[in-house]
C-alpha cells in the first residue's frame, strides 16, 4: 500500500522530503549538543538522536558515535511492546535504559522517546539516546570495572513515562534527583534531551503540514528502500564466501579471563550473515554486551563495507543477519553486569572486520587499538573543593590500509565525532596536571604500510587524592596486522607512585593516586599491512627523521640502517637485500 | 574618467572586480581576469579603469591567503611548543567525522614532526608559572629550524591565554637570534583556551605570513607608484572590517575570508539605507551558494571558523573572528546526477566556468541548474552576460534528456524538478543560518546577489514565507561594492572562566581597561583616534561547555543593576537559542571586545526619476513558474527601469550579470537607490 502511495508522489518531491527528514535528525542532534550539561554529551558526543516510524523502523539518525548505530529502534520497539499504540498519547515522553530488552546498552545510556501524533494519528517517534554522566550506582560516574550485578550500576528505567500527556512525572524526577550524585547535571541532560525530541516532533509535524501525511509517509518508505538498494548494490560486488575470525577478550576486570570469541561471516552477494556461535558465555565482571550492542557492532561493519557516506536508515540494515545463542558475552541476560559493555561490543565489530579485511581491502584497514580506553578521574577540585568527574575516551593508533599508513591518534571505531578533551580544559576543570600528550613511538606496527601510533597522556594528581577508573582493552591481545604486516602494541595504564613503584594494568576501579603521583595512559599502535621489507627505503628514512620510527626499529623490522647521529641512510640489512634480489631475479 | 575617491578591488576565482564611487556619488565598475600566479597584476590592471589621483580609501579583498593555504604554497614553518606537547598539532581533536569510513584520513599537519620543536616551560590555568622557560631550548630550536630551511616559526605554549610571558620571552629570543625569520605568537592571535585550536591558528598564520608580506609589500609599492598613498590602502579582513596593509601583514590570517565578507557588509549598508535591519544574505555563484545573517544591522561574527572542514573531514580550526558565512555546493553550474540507487541529486559537483553548463556549448554535457533555468524560460539564452555568451538552448534540452527518460517525466517537468531540488538545497542553507541559530526566517528580508542570487531568491522567499527580496544594483560586483562600506575593525577575545558571583564589577572594569588599551594600540598603528568599543561575553550555565554570546550592559551603572541585567540577557539569549532556561548559576568563559573606527563614507545618491515600464519592456516570452504555472511573461531591462517603477508579476527583469524572476503573486518595486524590491504576499 505504501508503495502504491509512493508511486503517485512526484519523484522530485520525494527527494526533497527525504532530505528534509534527514535534516530533522541533524537538527535534533545539534540541538542536544548545544544544550547538554555533561561533557560526555557535548564534547564526546556520546549520543544519538533521530526519527523512527510508527512500526519501529529507523527513518534517520544523527550519530556522534558509531556505537549507537540503530539502537534507537530497539528502544522504540520496547515502547510499542509495552504500551501499544493505544497506550500512548500526545505529550508523552518515555524513558528506558534496560540493557536486556529495552534497546539499552548499559545503564548510563538513557533513551528518551516521544511519540509523534499528527491529526490524532501516531505517525512516528523521535528518540534520543545519550550517556548521562551520573545515573547513581555504587561508583561516581556510574559505570565501573568491577560491578558484579546490574543493581550496582545505577538506576534502571524499565520503559516508563517521564512525561504523561505533557505533564512531567514529578515523582519519577524527584526519585532520579535523589539517586544520582550530580542531580543538576543529570537534570540538565534530561531537559536538553526532551527539548531536542520536541524539536524533532515539531519539525516532523511541520513537514506533514506542508506536504501532507501521504507524501511524508511515502517518502519515508522511499528513503528506506533507497538505503536498502544502495546497500545491496555494494554487497553484490563483494567476494562471496564464508570467512572466520577468532580473538580473545583480555578479562572481565575482576580476575576472570581470557575469553575466546568467534565469528563466521558469510557474504552471499545479497546479505551479510554473521554467526557468533562458539563465543564464550557471559561472565561475572561488567564487560558483558547485550543484544542491542551486538547488533550495533555488526551494523557498523555493514555500513563500513557498503555505503559509509549515505544517511543511516532501516533499509540499510535489512540485508544484515546476526545470529548468536543467548547467554554469551555478546548476548548477556539479566542480571549480568554490563557497565563496560562497549569494550566487548568493539570486539563484535573487530571480529567481523578482521574476517573481512583481507577480502575487502578497499574499505577495511588492519586492526586498530580498538578499546575506547575510557577513564573516569574523580576527586575534589583544588580551587573550588567541589567534586569533579573527568570522563573521557582516548585517541589511539589505527591499522595500516592496503594503500595507506595507519592514522595516528584517532578515536576508536566505537567512537566517532568524538573529541579529546583539550589539555587546557582538563587542567582548568579537574584537579590534574597533564605532563605530556604525545605520540607513542613503539617498536610495533611495522609493515609495507605501517600502523599509526597511539598516544601517551600523563595525568598528575594536583589535589590530595584522586581516583582513577580505567578500562583499557587489548591490553593482552594485540591489534592485528594483515598480509605480513606486524601486530600493533597494547593499550596500558602505567601508574608512577611517589615511592618509585610502577604499576602496569589494563583495567582498574577507583585506583587511588596521591598528590604528585602520575597515571600514564598509553594507547596502542595499529597493525601493519604487508611486509615491512617491502616499504620503500626512503619512506623508512623519512619516518626515522620525523621520529615516527626509531633507528632500532628501522634496522630490525625494515632492514634499513640509518645513522643515529646524522639520520642518513647507512645501508640495508642482508635480509632486505636478499629479498630485493630475489624479487628482481624471480 | 572621473576622479574616484573611494575604490574597492576584490579578487575572485575567475574575475578581479573593481567598484568605485566618483565624486558625484555615482558608481563605476570594472572587471579583469584574475592572474593566479601574480594576483597584483590583475589588481593593477583593473585599477587602471579608474582615475586614482584622488583616492582617499582603497579597500582590497584578496584570495592570496586562502589560496596559499588550500594549495599548500606557504612557507616552510617550524613550531615551538611546551615540552611534551609537540604532537598536539598532529593528534588534533582526534575525531572521526566520517563515522563509517574506516580508511578515514586525518588532516595532515602543516608542520612536519621534525620541525615541531619543544622547550621546557610551564604555566598553569591560572597563569602561574610552574617551570621557567629554558632559554637554551629556544636557542636549540632556532638552530634546528634554521638548519632545516624553515622561514617562519609559530610559538604556542600551554595556557598562554592566561599568561603569555613565556611566549613573549621565546619570541624575543628568536627575533634576536634570527631576525630574518617570521614569527607568530599564539596569544597575540587569540586569547582563548584549547591548545590545539590556538596552535593551529598560530601555525597557519606563520605559514602564510611570508607570502602575504611579499604580496602586500609589492602591492603597496605599485599602488604608490600609481598615486595611492599607503595610508589609504586597506585590506578586507574576515571580521567584516578593514585594516591598513601594514597592520594586515603582521597577522595575515585575519584575511583568510577576505573576499566573501564584502557582500555581507554591503547588505548591511543597504539595509541601513532603506531601513531594513534584519537581513539574510544570499550569494549564488557558479559553484556555491553562501548565506549569512544580519540582525539589527549587525553582522554575525563567529569564533569557530575552520578551513577545509566538511561533514566528512575534520579540517583545521582558525580561532579568529570571521563573519559567519555558511556555504554549500549549489550554484548555477551544479550538476544533476543519479546516485547508484536511482535518487536524483543536484550538486555539489559543479561544471564550474569551464566547461560550464551544457548550454555554454563548451563541451559540458551534464545537466546543470543553469540548463534547467534555460529550459524553464527563466534565462534568455540570447541575453546571458548581456549577450556576451550566447547560450544554446538545444544543448540544455539534450542534457536534461536522461532525467526525462529515467523518471518518465516531461522536459519542462524535469527542468522544474531539478530547480526545485536545487532550491531545496538553498532553503536548507537559509535554514542553517537562521532556524539553526534560533531565528525565525520570516522576520528577515533576503538580499540576493552574485550571478544566480536574484534568479532563485524569489522562489525561496515564497517557500520560506519571507516577505521581501532585495536585489541591489550591480549584483555581480556586490562583494567589491560592500567593501567600500567597511569600517576599521579589530577584535580581542580573552578566556577567563569565572562564575558571576565570584567576580566584581571592579575586576571587569580592570579587565576591559586592559583589553581596550591593547586594541587602542592597534588602532593607533592605523592612525585612528576615535574608536567605538563594544563588549560581549561568552556565557553559559556552570558545567556546560557551549556558551552563548551576550552583549554586556554598560559598566557605569550600579552594581546590582548591572548583574541583574547581565543575568537577564543571558537567560533570554539562551532561551531564544535553545528553547529553555535553567535555574543553575551562570559563568563567564570569554570576554570579547570589538573596536570600530568609522570610515567617512559618501552618502549614496538617489537615482533621477526614470522612464516608465514601457520603455524597459523588451518583449514577452513563456516562463514556467512551477506550481503557479506557465505564463506569457513580460521581459524588462533593469537599466531602463527608473526608481519608483512598480511591476506586478509575472515578470523577468534582466541585466547583464543577473536576472530577477518575479512570480505571478509577487510585486516588484524599484527604490530610489535602484534596488529591486520583490514583495511576496504572506498571509
Amino acid at each position: 500500500m505504501a508503495e502504491a502511495r509512493a508511486e503517485r508522489i512526484d519523484p522530485f518531491t520525494i527527494e526533497i522530503v527525504k532530505d528534509a527528514l534527514v535534516a530533522i535528525g541533524d537538527e535534533m542532534f545539534v540541538s542536544l549538543q548545544h544544550t547538554a550539561k555533561s561533557t560526555i554529551i557535548y564534547e564526546v558526543l556520546d549520543y544519538a538522536s533521530g526519527l523512527v516510524d510508527a512500526r519501529g523502523q529507523l527513518i534517520t539518525q544523527g550519530n556522534g558515535v558509531t556505537g549507537f548505530l540503530g539502537t534507537l529502534t530497539f528502544a522504540v520497539r520496547s515502547v510499542l511492546d509495552k504500551f501499544g499504540v493505544e497506550g500512548l498519547q500526545p505529550g508523552d515522553v518515555l524513558i528506558t535504559n534496560d540493557p536486556y530488552t529495552g534497546g539499552g546498552t548499559h545503564l548510563s545510556d538513557v533513551t528518551l522517546v516521544v511519540p509523534i501524533f499528527y491529526q490524532s494519528r501516531l505517525l512516528a517517534f523521535s528518540a534520543c539516546k545519550a550517556h548521562w554522566t551520573e545515573v547513581g550506582g555504587k561508583d561516581p560516574g556510574s559505570w565501573t570495572t568491577d560491578a558484579t550485578e546490574v543493581f550496582q550500576e545505577g538506576l534502571q528505567f524499565p520503559c516508563v513515562k517521564l512525561f504523561e500527556a505533557g505533564r512531567p512525572n514529578a515523582a519519577l524526577i524527584d526519585l532520579i534527583e535523589a539517586n544520582v550524585r550530580l542531580p543538576d547535571m543529570t537534570r540538565g541532560d534530561m531537559e536538553a534531551q526532551v527539548a531536542s525530541l520536541r524539536l524533532g516532533e515539531r519539525r516532523f509535524c511541520q513537514l506533514c503540514d506542508k506536504y501532507g501525511v501521504d507524501v511524508v509517509t511515502g517518502s519515508i518508505e522511499a528513503l528506506m528502500e533507497h538505503g536498502e538498494r544502495l546497500t545491496r548494490l555494494e554487497l553484490a560486488r563483494l567476494p562471496r564466501g564464508t570467512y572466520v575470525a577468532e580473538d580473545m577478550i583480555d578479562d572481565d576486570g575482576i580476575g576472570n579471563g581470557p575469553f575466546p570469541v568467534r565469528v563466521a561471516v558469510t557474504l552471499t552477494g545479497e546479505e551479510l550473515v554473521c554467526d557468533f556461535t562458539g563465543t564464550h558465555p557471559q561472565v561475572p565482571g561488567p564487560v558483558n554486551c547485550t543484544l542491542t550492542g551486538l547488533h550495533s557492532g555488526a551494523r557498523t561493519v555493514l555500513k563500513a563495507i557498503t555505503s559509509p557516506s549515505i544517511p543511516v536508515n532501516e533499509g540499510c540494515f535489512r540485508p544484515l543477519r546476526v545470529t548468536c545463542p543467548p547467554g554469551t558475552i555478546f548476548t548477556a541476560q539479566r542480571p549480568a553486569p554490563v557497565s563496560t559493555y562497549w569494550e566487548t561490543m568493539e570486539y563484535v565489530t573487530d571480529l567481523i572486520w578482521k574476517a573481512l579485511a583481507p577480502v575487502v581491502p578497499d574499505r577495511l584497514p588492519a586492526g586498530h587499538f580498538l578499546s575506547v580506553c575510557g577513564v573516569v578521574v574523580a576527586g575534589l577540585h583544588p580551587d573550588s573543593g567541589e567534586l569533579f568527574l573527568l570522563v573521557e575516551p582516548q585517541a589511539g593508533g589505527w591499522g595500516a590500509g592496503a594503500a595507506k599508513d595507519g592514522e595516528q591518534g584517532l578515536m576508536c571505531v566505537g567512537d566517532g565525532e568524538t573529541y579529546v578533551i583539550p589539555v587546557e580544559v582538563a587542567e582548568a576543570r579537574y584537579g590534574i596536571l597533564v605532563d605530556r600528550y604525545q605520540l607513542d613511538v613503539t617498536d610495533a606496527g611495522a609493515g609495507r604500510y605501517r600502523g599509526g601510533r597511539g598516544c601517551i597522556r600523563d595525568y598528575r594528581a594536583v589535589s590530595d587524592e584522586i581516583t582513577l577508573t580505567a578500562t583499557f582493552g587489548r591490553h593482552k591481545y594485540l591489534p592485528w596486522g594483515v598480509d605480513g604486516g606486524f601486530p600493533g602494541s597494547r593499550n596500558e595504564v602505567r601508574i608512577f607512585h611517589a615511592d618509585g613503584r610502577e604499576v602496569v594494568l589494563g583495567k582498574c576501579a577507583r585506583y587511588r593516586l596521591r598528590k604528585g603521583e602520575v597515571a600514564r595512559l598509553v594507547t596502542g599502535t595499529g597493525g601493519g599491512w604487508g611486509s615491512p621489507l617491502d616499504r620503500p627505503v626512503e619512506r623508512v628514512v623519512e619516518d626515522v627523521r620525523d621520529g615516527y620510527v626509531t633507528v632500532a626499529q628501522a634496522a630490525r623490522d625494515y632492514g634499513v640502517l640509518v645513522d643515529e647521529a646524522t639520520l642518513e641512510l647507512k645501508g640495508l640489512s642482508a635480509e632486505r637485500t636478499a629479498r630485493a634480489r630475489g624479487e628482481a631475479g624471480g | 574618467m572621473k576622479r574616484a575617491p573611494r575604490v574597492a578591488v576584490d579578487i575572485g576565482g575567475t574575475f578581479t572586480d573593481l567598484v568605485y564611487l566618483d565624486e558625484a556619488g555615482g558608481t563605476g565598475t570594472g572587471k579583469a581576469l584574475t592572474t593566479p600566479h601574480r594576483f597584483a597584476d590583475a589588481v593593477m590592471q583593473v585599477l587602471s579603469e579608474a582615475d586614482l589621483a584622488g583616492v582617499e580609501f582603497l579597500a582590497h579583498g584578496t584570495t592570496v591567503i586562502i589560496n596559499a593555504l588550500t594549495e599548500r604554497r606557504g612557507a616552510r614553518t617550524a613550531l615551538l611548543t611546551t615540552r611534551g606537547f609537540r604532537d598536539v598539532l598532529e593528534i588534533q581533536k582526534a575525531n572521526r567525522p566520517d563515522l563509517y569510513n574506516l580508511l578515514y584520513r586525518k588532516p595532515e599537519p602543516f608542520v612536519p614532526r621534525r620541525l615541531r620543536l619543544e622547550a621546557t616551560e610551564r604555566m598553569n590555568h591560572k597563569g602561574e608559572e610552574l617551570v621557567p622557560l629554558d632559554e637554551e631550548d629556544v636557542r636549540l630550536a632556532v638552530e634546528a629550524a634554521r638548519r632545516q630551511g624553515a622561514e617562519a616559526v609559530a610559538i604556542c605554549f600551554l595556557h598562554s591565554y592566561a599568561n603569555p610571558a613565556h611566549e613573549r620571552q621565546a619570541a624575543e629570543i628568536i627575533r634576536e637570534l634570527w631576525p630574518e625569520a617570521v614569527v607568530t605568537v599564539s596569544h597575540q592571535l587569540t586569547g582563548e583556551w584549547r591548545e590545539y585550536d590556538r596552535t593551529s591558528t598560530a601555525v597557519l598564520d606563520a605559514y602564510v605570513k611570508p607570502i602575504a608580506g611579499r604580496y602586500l609589500a609589492e602591492l603597496t609599492e605599485r599602488l604608490e607608484a600609481a598615486g595611492v598613498s599607503r595610508r589609504s590602502a586597506f585590506a578586507m579582513q574576515s571580521n567584516g572590517g578593514v585594516t591598513r596593509f601594514e597592520v594586515a601583514a603582521e597577522a595575515p590570517i585575519h584575511l583568510v575570508e577576505s573576499g566573501p565578507v564584502g557582500g555581507v557588509i554591503g547588505a548591511a549598508a543597504i539595509g541601513e539605507l532603506i531601513g531594513e535591519p534584519d537581513l539574510i544574505t544570499l550569494d549564488i555563484g557558479g559553484t556555491t551558494a553562501k548565506a549569512s545573517l544580519i540582525e539589527r544591522g549587525r553582522l554575525r561574527v563567529a569564533g569557530d571558523y575552520f578551513i577545509e572542514r566538511t561533514p566528512t573531514t575534520a579540517g583545521y580550526p582558525i580561532k579568529i573572528p570571521v563573519v559567519d558565512i555558511v556555504e554549500i555546493g549549489a550554484g548555477g553550474g551544479s550538476i544533476a546526477w543519479f546516485d547508484p540507487a536511482g535518487a536524483l541529486k543536484v550538486g555539489p559537483r559543479s561544471a564550474g566556468a569551464d566547461p560550464g553548463p551544457a548550454c555554454y556549448g563548451r563541451g559540458g554535457s551534464e545537466p546543470t541548474v543553469t540548463d534547467a533555468n534555460v529550459v524553464a524560460g527563466r534565462i534568455d539564452p540570447d541575453y546571458f552576460l548581456g549577450g556576451r555568451l550566447r547560450l544554446q538552448a538545444d544543448r540544455a534540452r539534450a542534457a536534461l534528456q536522461p532525467i526525462v527518460e529515467r523518471l518518465g517525466v516531461g522536459l519542462e517537468e524535469a527542468a522544474l524538478g531539478l530547480i526545485r531540488i536545487a532550491n531545496a538545497n538553498m532553503i536548507h542553507l537559509l535554514r542553517l543560518v537562521s532556524v539553526r541559530r534560533g531565528k525565525d526566517v520570516r522576520e528577515f528580508s533576503l538580499v540576493a546577489y552574485g550571478g544566480g542570487g536574484a534568479m532563485h531568491a524569489t522562489a525561496l522567499a515564497r517557500e520560506l514565507r519571507i516577505r521581501r527580496v532585495i536585489v541591489p544594483p550591480n549584483p555581480g560586483h556586490f562583494s567589491a561594492w560592500g567593501m567600500l562600506m567597511a569600517d576599521l575593525r579589530h577584535d580581542l577575545v580573552q578566556t577567563r572562566f569565572v562564575r558571576l558571583d565570584a567576580v566584581s564589577i571592579e575586576e571587569l572594569r580592570r579587565l576591559w581597561a586592559e583589553l581596550e588599551g591593547r586594541l587602542g594600540a592597534t588602532f593607533a598603528e592605523e592612525g585612528v583616534g576615535e574608536v567605538v568599543f563594544s563588549r560581549a561575553a561568552d556565557m553559559r550555565y556552570a558545567g556546560q561547555e557551549h556558551a552563548v554570546q551576550v552583549p554586556l550592559p554598560d559598566l557605569d551603572g550600579s552594581e546590582p543593576e548591572f548583574w541583574a541585567e547581565v543575568e537577564r540577557r543571558f537567560h533570554e539569549h539562551h532561551e531564544r537559542l535553545y528553547g529553555f532556561r535553567l535555574a543553575s548559576p551562570c559563568e563567564f568563559v570569554n570576554f570579547r571586545l570589538t573596536g570600530l573606527a568609522r570610515v567617512r563614507k559618501p552618502s549614496l545618491r538617489p537615482l533621477p526619476p526614470g522612464g516608465g515600464l514601457e520603455q524597459a519592456r523588451k518583449g514577452t516570452r513563456m516562463v514556467h513558474f512551477d506550481e503557479v504555472g506557465r505564463h506569457p511573461t513580460p521581459i524588462l531591462e533593469r537599466d531602463l527601469l527608473g526608481p519608483d517603477a512598480v511591476v506586478q508579476g509575472p515578470a523577468v527583469v534582466e541585466e547583464p550579470a543577473a536576472c530577477t524572476v518575479v512570480f505571478p503573486d509577487q510585486t516588484l518595486r524599484v527604490d530610489r537607490f535602484g534596488n529591486l524590491i520583490v514583495e511576496t504576499e504572506v498571509p
